[in-house]
């Protein structure tokens, strides 16, 4: 891939075309299961609304998440025509990408694609293998595109491995993983617990890293409770702040779990949690192993070590973690621009890339802006 | 005020002896669940209230004055008396090189957590106010320079505002109350104006409010099955500590600081590095969600310095970014017993840390907003 730009997205969201799962899945064995944009009534809207539905529950309350592309930034589509081309068509998608001078992205979910737990693992993976065809594409149509496989969370862990080996064939760069599996759904697994390890064993084969987003599934679950005197600004203020509160504690998690040792060739990328509490993070880690002599424990590797060897991090806005970077690892840092959530620097990222990396060093400024993701995700 | 080292740790713990409820409750009104210590078949001492176990925490939390930090007291005569008694506390702050500690418990909670729980409020009342009358007699009477602080009955807000009246006039200079009351039992949001006397008050008298990590367990991941022991323990420090993340979150934007504006808030064993980054992101998110156009006259960074503190102990690369949370909201502290604890070694933490600072705002942090934060 040509760098023309020097600039890559590590977190943006690729959004599937309302008949991705429909022109897959087997209508007469899931029927209205499948995934599409049907039309109800709001009563928020004078005029009738579109919106995802999956195994026949509603979905959120707006047709598609992508704010920071519609001409009024903050506006979140009510019908399907108003999606811009530039957020699911993938051609279309590369002229936003040139826009906004980013040269590649990693591509997360949007609207539905994240997880599908309904209690039933065949649908779950059928809606799965569906995403992943459909988001294949997209790097099918440039290698601008970096795809991340969705999981087969219910299955057993031989079909998970079978699902992401067929993935990456078809052009996906990573898994998107949940950061406990146990928290967000009944029944499975926590991420130190060996039944992952065939899964960790094959991505670390394959040479792809294991993502986790944001809260990672935690949301709402690992928090205060939300308080319901809050507007929608302040609550997703709240929300949003909070995020890397899980994030913090699963890099901890991984830390402590022995895992990273375990597979010392697989790479962690945490996105959308910032960079500026990572080193007070580390620092913890490392006082706490000091501490209690945890080498004697089976945690041979300093905590801050086995993070520069293994795990990733993402910023957009922030300048703490920026002036942190000689603590955190500037080679375990990753630009990104969120495309097109609320959040984004979109269309103006390079205006938040220079507030960010105002007098640092241009090896430095390569390497979180693009050399960095371009060496974990192989891009030559 | 006296000051012979240049040190006020300001997030210290006490640990409650045998006594301290046995004594001050009545026998007769509450029978076993009065707390006390109960010896275990296996020959181990537990804290237990009416034949249950207090969950919050073992029979002790002195980790940081034991050889071997992985480990706790078993037994109470296991227990070294610098954590439990005051005299010999004062021994242990000279060998530190420490002037003033400012108190938090640890059966009754390190967040003061543990009798939020109970569904009795009288006895949630009894039991807390043997804690804040112990910590009177036995501890603020032997030496100003430890620093009580009161714990409260998070409902009803009659019973909590009466407490915090009475037990500063005792002598408290800070108010320690759990930062999501929600969680412990069936009580409103901590964002509902029904909790205003509380704000009402700690303004009123100028005591600041402390909320400790740990309020919220549920916020906290618990440790995988694998993690031994002393790792779990690891790992329960760390998601501690961040678990303060969600509390300060929630704190910007519930407007309560708007609405008091001298109340003063101290967000205990936070540490700084991801104060830092929460700061910035706070100001930014709330830029990108517009909420200018709801009212708030002032960035989460203008209200956080205004009211707000952040403590720290052994954080090294985190105050290089301190201007994010200024200087003056910023408290030094030792975490005085706990395994986490950088005693009896502060000072060699304190170069290390504060090595490049300049002197003036090295004298705010180690002391000087402390000083004037609990006036002393």
């Amino acid at each position: 891939m040509e760098i023309k730009y020097g600039l890559i997205s590590s977190d943006s969201h690729g959004q599937l075309g309302k008949d991705a799962y429909t022109s897959r899945m087997s209508r007469a064995k899931w029927g209205d299961r499948i995934p599409h944009v049907i039309e109800i009534r709001d009563e928020k809207f004078q005029f009738p609304v579109e919106r995802w539905t999956v195994n026949g529950e509603i979905q959120g309350g707006n047709v598609c998440n992508c704010p920071t592309a519609m001409e009024k930034r903050s506006y979140y589509p009510q019908r399907w025509e108003e999606v811009p081309l530039e957020v699911y068509d993938p051609v279309n998608r590369l002229k936003a990408l040139d826009r906004d001078r980013v040269d590649a992205e990693v591509l997360f979910p949007n609207g539905p694609g994240g997880t599908f737990f309904y209690g039933d693992a065949e649908f779950e993976l059928a809606c799965v293998r569906a995403y992943n065809d459909a988001l294949a594409e997209f790097r099918q149509v440039s290698d601008r595109f970096i795809p991340l496989s969705a999981i087969p969370f219910m299955s057993s862990i031989e079909i998970i491995v079978a699902e992401v080996e067929r993935a990456v064939k078809a052009g996906h760069n990573g898994i998107n993983m949940l950061g406990d599996p146990s928290v967000a759904a009944k029944g499975l697994k926590n991420l130190s617990d060996p039944f992952w390890y065939p899964l960790w064993e094959a991505c670390q084969q394959l040479g792809v890293g294991v993502h986790l987003h944001a809260s990672a599934g935690l949301a709402g679950k690992l928090s205060l409770p939300q308080w319901k005197g809050y507007t929608r600004r302040q609550s997703h203020c709240v929300s949003t702040l909070r995020n890397f509160c899980t994030a913090t504690q699963i890099i901890s998690y991984l830390i402590f779990s022995g895992v990273l040792d375990r597979f010392p060739r697989l790479n962690w990328v945490f996105a959308e949690t910032g960079l500026g509490w990572v080193s007070s993070v580390l620092e913890a880690c490392d006082h706490e192993w000091e501490k209690r002599h945890l080498w004697t424990e089976g945690i041979l590797t300093r905590p801050s070590a086995l993070f520069r060897r293994q795990v990733y991090v993402d910023f957009w806005f922030e300048t703490v973690g920026i002036q942190l970077r000689d603590y955190i690892g500037v080679d375990n840092m990753l630009w990104e621009s969120d495309f097109p959530h609320i959040t984004s620097t979109y269309p103006n990222s390079w205006n938040a890339v220079e507030h960010s990396l105002a007098g640092v060093p241009a090896e430095d400024r390569e390497k979180v802006l693009f050399r960095n993701a371009a060496r974990l995700y192989k891009l030559n | 005020m006296e000051l012979k080292y240049g040190l006020i740790s300001a997030d210290d713990h006490v640990q409650e002896h045998p006594e301290v409820w046995t004594l001050r409750m009545s026998k007769q009104k509450w029978g076993d669940r009065i707390p006390h210590i109960e010896r275990q078949p296996d020959g181990n001492d537990l804290w237990v209230m009416g034949g249950q176990k207090i969950k919050s925490s073992g029979l002790a939390a002195a980790g940081g004055v034991l050889s071997d930090r992985t480990q706790e007291p078993k037994r109470w005569e296991d227990v070294p008396p610098m954590v439990y008694n005051a005299r010999e506390r004062l021994k242990a702050m000279d060998a530190n090189g420490v002037d003033y500690s400012v108190l938090y418990p640890t059966i009754a909670g390190l967040a003061a957590e543990t009798f939020g729980k109970l569904d009795d409020p009288d006895l949630e009342l009894a039991c807390v106010q043997a804690y804040n009358d112990w910590l009177i007699e036995e501890w603020a009477t032997v030496s100003p320079r430890l620093v009580p602080q009161c714990i409260v009955p998070i409902w009803p807000m009659e019973h909590a505002v009466a407490e915090i009246r009475r037990a500063v006039a005792r002598g408290h200079k800070g108010v320690i109350y759990p930062a999501s009351p929600m969680e412990l039992r069936d009580v409103p949001h901590i964002n509902e104006p029904v909790y205003d006397p509380l704000w009402a008050t700690c303004e009123d008298l100028g005591v600041p409010l402390c909320f400790h990590s740990g309020a919220s367990p549920k916020i906290q991941l618990q440790p995988g099955a694998s993690f031994s022991p002393a790792v779990a323990a690891a790992f329960g420090g760390v998601v501690r500590s961040v678990s303060s993340i969600a509390v300060v979150a929630n704190f910007l934007f519930s407007r309560v600081l708007y609405r008091f504006p001298k109340l003063k808030v101290v967000f205990a064993e936070s540490s700084l590095g991801w104060g830092a980054y929460e700061i910035e992101y706070a100001d930014y998110q709330s830029d990108a969600d517009g909420l200018q156009s709801e009212g708030y006259p002032l960035k989460p960074s203008e209200l956080f310095q205004r009211q707000c503190y952040f403590t720290c102990w052994y954080d090294r690369r985190s105050l290089k970014v301190r201007r994010y949370l200024g200087t003056a909201n910023i408290l030094w502290a030792t975490n005085f017993p706990l395994a986490t604890s950088t005693w009896p070694n502060s000072r060699q933490h304190i170069e290390l840390s504060f090595g490049d600072i300049p002197e003036d705002e090295k004298r705010q942090m180690l002391w000087g907003n402390a000083a004037r934060l609990y006036s002393l």
